[in-house]
């Protein structure tokens, strides 16, 4: 090889391409913004807030990426050639993942479609959204989980709530499935900026207000007394 | 297989073969013919959180079975035992007595022989 990788090298490149950039303002206050909206993000008591500020902060990371990348004057930089690659698997994977987990799921499960025993939780879920199957599967264990376009629903949990709290739970999953097609963008987002994926439970706040807004708070709030 | 492969002779009754949450549904089951989830965590006391899974790991060795009962809009499960306790009893004892005819060989049978002289 004739050009031999040396991190010493690549790490002195960046330092003379950056300060010598006109981009390096920018660079600046993309960094600058990032951190601000990291803090507010920390700071937030509100789930919109906090996911909105994080996405942001996260894009501004990602902004001052993409400048310090365009500053680059070097040629052959292995460090960029790498994140490239990275970025490029990670959102094919990301983005394809979901659109094939769920048929793992349904066979590992061996789900069977909740119509097979009874009507109405599909079609309540039909008056929120469309085109999502509901499945049930053999389990005594009280769970719920939506993929892709199907959510599951295990004996246990038909077993154990009312009609009113499994609209609620129902409602719960209906969200994740309506934001399913942005939950792998901010999964994408943390890996492309290196942070962590810290929205599960801004996620789960969000999913049980909209059954709170759809059926009941009391529905909601009586199904989570039950699983705990 | 619930917990045979892993029998405790220090332990009292059933919990020698079985978890004492397994052994106490296991009574239940074969107390009664057809019980309910809600039956099973009310006469044991223990919350659904640990007999849902146990229930799971019960039916999967083949000691319970369940079947789905539907009534009107709802479904519930109903659990039995697979067997009697008695064939349970014949069925562990037979387990036990194997493994220790094919670690101890002969020594095993002689001592099975002068167990029953000395009934």
């Amino acid at each position: 090889m004739v050009n031999m990788f040396s991190i010493k090298k690549e790490i002195g490149c960046y330092i003379t391409c950056i300060t010598g950039s006109s981009l390096l303002p920018l660079i600046g206050i993309h960094i600058f913004l990032a951190l601000l909206l990291f803090t507010l993000y920390l700071k937030a008591r509100r789930p919109v807030i906090r996911i909105s500020s994080l996405i942001a902060a996260q894009l501004f990371m990602l902004f001052a990426i993409g400048t310090v990348v365009s500053a680059m004057q070097c040629s052959q930089m292995l460090t960029i050639e790498i994140y490239t690659v990275y970025v490029i698997l990670s959102t094919v994977l990301i983005m394809l993942l979901p659109k094939i987990y769920y048929r793992i799921l349904i066979k590992r499960y061996r789900a069977q479609p909740v119509t097979d025993i009874m009507d109405w939780p599909q079609t309540f879920v039909n008056t929120l959204t469309e085109k999502a199957k509901v499945y049930y599967y053999d389990s005594a264990v009280p769970r719920a989980f939506a993929s892709g376009k199907s959510i599951f629903l295990s004996m246990g949990m038909l077993e154990l709530m009312d009609d009113l709290e499994l609209k609620a739970i129902l409602a719960h999953e209906v969200w994740h499935l309506r934001h399913n097609n942005k939950t792998p963008v901010l999964r994408q987002l943390s890996l492309m900026t290196f942070t962590k994926n810290r929205s599960e439970n801004e996620l789960e706040l969000l999913a049980d207000t909209f059954a709170e807004e759809m059926v009941s708070e009391t529905a909601v709030e009586s199904a989570r007394a039950k699983l705990n | 297989m619930v917990k045979l492969d892993r029998i405790n002779i220090s332990n009292e009754g059933l919990t020698k073969f079985f978890s004492p949450i397994e052994a106490q549904i296991m009574e239940i089951l074969w107390a009664n013919k057809e019980s309910t989830t809600p039956e099973i965590t009310e006469k044991t006391g223990i919350p659904l959180s640990s007999v849902a899974g146990t229930l799971d790991r019960l039916v999967k060795a083949g000691y319970a079975k369940r079947e789905m009962d539907k009534k009107g809009q709802r479904v519930r499960y109903l659990y039995s035992a697979t067997e009697s306790m008695n064939n349970t009893a014949n069925t562990i004892t037979k387990k036990v007595l194997d493994s220790l005819v094919d670690t101890f060989g002969k020594v095993a049978i002689e001592n099975f022989h002068t167990y029953n002289n000395k009934k």
